[in-house]
């Protein structure tokens, strides 16, 4: 019995010592590099602590480009010029007497004939709820303050706030070009057409037939 | 042996004078030495240390090893010695031989010195040259310091026009004959929720079709990358930048990171890509779009090749509906921050503790 009892106290202290180097182990382990943070989101909070701008710039990539800067709540940010793409502006070139001298006369040139309004109903809009009849080369508000061509979101942004909030912080609409600072990202009327602002219905850009072949075969077997 | 060097190469008649200096010092302290250090990284890679046989040769070693050692290489690099020793072989194939032994014989991408990772990628500009007698344009840019790439994806806008996968198989090079796409766009009924079992990735109808939405899939780039932790030969692996890339010549195509992927975001090449020549990007990155070869893993890297450039990749800039958003996790003014801090975001598979660094939100 004695002669058994002595090998089993050693064991114990090599199980202690076993142990200690264990819990070392571990907790060596733990400052190891890729542990170090609980989640991706703990990884970010921390590392951009410590954010001090990158080297890549989108400069480059937005040369040639006509931006003009923009400041809304908290948000500052490029957007492209508009009234320089514009085919005919100014449109006092044209729209030199009012409206219902214009309208019927023969003389003058034809234009706008394609543009047809599909957007709410006649009920909430109709051509004058963003033009002004007696100032063609400016926007207006709903309740006729002037707006410029280059910031026509303002006039969106009078119904589709939550879309305003979302494009500002960067959830809706595109970026002109790079990820990079500066920011430079579209505005509403470059993706939507104000008049018919809904996207069509199309056919998906391709198909995979080798794809439905495979999974024919996958069947047959 | 020289200590930095990670594989053996031949250096069949091409072997530089090695630099000398007045000081006799090897520890590179006397201002000769660093100075020549700097040209040699500009300009011509391949001199900088110890290369070709003198590596074998300058070694102390018992005869049994160099015979082991000589045979193995001899071996694999036959082809190449027959043609470069050869009298009758042009400059050409003799050049030709000489890439395709320092390519057969070269490191892992992820041990590479930034000197070492452009030589292999000259070595490739210069064989594709050879080969096809086109120039392309490959780099091999690193991590940016301050950099962690993310993704966000509108399931609300996405509309299903599939534009992201078409401008996906043309950055990428991807193989024409066997249709591989990185990117899957799941068309989902209505209140079944995210059933991916019932979805259809491969619909062609009118879309939006009525009672239906969208959500894409493609690689995650997560952090705590499962796909990385099974690799054997550790031919995958995550970047600084967040992105998880593929060495394609260290891969040898077990395919086990396909079946740890618990997103199906990993495609093998079961037969030799094939891109016709004028289709081909030639803008290229080592661990991107460059030309796979037959029987190696490859995936979405977030465009590499543009978005250490500052670009978005290639799908982000396609997409008519401005459904996915892309940027630095790391910049509290980026606007993918933004979607995280206000939108109601999620993962998929968030339990598994992968980690992805690919966000789905809606409006």
């Amino acid at each position: 019995m004695f002669s058994q009892d002595k090998p089993i106290m050693m064991n114990k202290n090599q199980i202690y010592k076993l142990l200690i180097l264990f819990v070392l182990s571990v907790s060596i382990s733990c400052k190891d590099s890729e542990g170090e943070y609980h989640s991706v989101v703990d990884k970010i909070e921390h590392k951009s602590k410590g954010y001090h701008g990158v080297l890549i710039s989108s400069d480059n990539l937005l040369e040639g480009t006509d931006l003009i800067k923009i400041t809304e709540g908290e948000h500052t940010f490029m957007i492209p010029e508009r009234k320089g793409k514009i085919k005919s502006y100014s449109c006092t070139e044209c729209h030199s007497k009012p409206l219902n001298e214009i309208r019927g006369d023969h003389k003058s040139k034809k234009a706008h004939w394609d543009i047809k309004l599909a957007h709410a109903n006649t009920n909430a809009m109709n051509c004058a709820t963003c033009h002004n009849g007696n100032d063609m080369d400016n926007l207006a508000t709903i309740t006729g303050k002037k707006v410029d061509f280059n910031k026509s979101y303002l006039l969106c942004a009078q119904c589709h706030s939550s879309q305003f909030d979302d494009w500002k912080g960067g959830a809706h609409g595109k970026k002109v070009a790079g990820w990079a600072p500066p920011r430079a990202s579209m505005t509403c009327v470059n993706c939507h057409n104000p008049h018919q602002p809904h996207f069509e219905k199309k056919w998906p850009a391709r198909l995979n037939t080798q794809k439905i072949k495979e999974r024919k075969d996958q069947l047959g077997h | 042996m020289s200590d930095n060097n990670k594989w053996y190469s031949l250096n069949l008649g091409t072997l530089k004078k090695k630099s000398s200096c007045s000081c006799n010092s090897s520890s590179g302290g006397c201002s000769n030495h660093s100075k020549e250090k700097v040209e040699d990284n500009t300009t011509i890679p391949d001199g900088e240390h110890k290369d070709g046989f003198d590596q074998v040769f300058d070694v102390q070693m018992g005869r049994r090893t160099a015979f082991k050692k000589l045979t193995a290489s001899l071996l694999i690099g036959a082809g190449a010695v027959s043609s470069s020793c050869s009298v009758i072989a042009d400059e050409e194939s003799k050049e030709k031989a000489q890439i395709d032994w320092d390519e057969q014989f070269k490191g892992n991408y992820k041990l590479m010195t930034d000197g070492e990772k452009k030589a292999t990628v000259d070595r490739l500009v210069r064989s594709y040259q050879l080969r096809t007698g086109k120039t392309i344009n490959m780099t091999s840019e690193n991590a940016q310091e301050d950099v962690l790439f993310g993704y966000a994806f509108n399931i609300s806008k996405c509309q299903g026009y599939m534009d992201c996968v078409n401008a996906c198989v043309e950055e990428n090079n991807q193989d024409r004959n066997s249709q591989m796409q990185y990117i899957r766009i799941h068309e989902m009924k209505d209140g079944k929720g995210f059933n991916f079992n019932e979805a259809d990735d491969n619909y062609y109808h009118e879309v939006p079709a009525e009672g239906h939405f969208y959500m894409g899939t493609q690689c995650f780039h997560c952090d705590n990358p499962p796909c990385v932790e099974v690799c054997p030969v550790q031919a995958t692996w995550r970047e600084e930048d967040g992105l998880v890339v593929v060495d394609y010549d260290w891969c040898v195509g077990c395919r086990y990171c396909m079946a740890a992927c618990p997103y199906d975001g990993r495609r093998f090449n079961w037969s030799a890509p094939e891109v016709p020549e004028n289709e081909i990007n030639k803008n290229q990155h080592y661990l991107g779009n460059r030309m796979r070869k037959k029987g190696v893993m490859e995936k979405c890297t977030f465009c590499v090749q543009r978005s250490r450039k500052g670009q978005n990749p290639a799908c982000v800039e396609a997409c008519p509906t401005g459904a996915r958003i892309f940027g630095n996790l790391l910049d509290p003014n980026s606007t993918i921050r933004w979607v995280l801090e206000n939108k109601k975001v999620f993962r998929l598979k968030e339990d598994l503790g992968t980690e992805p660094k690919f966000w789905y939100f809606m409006d």
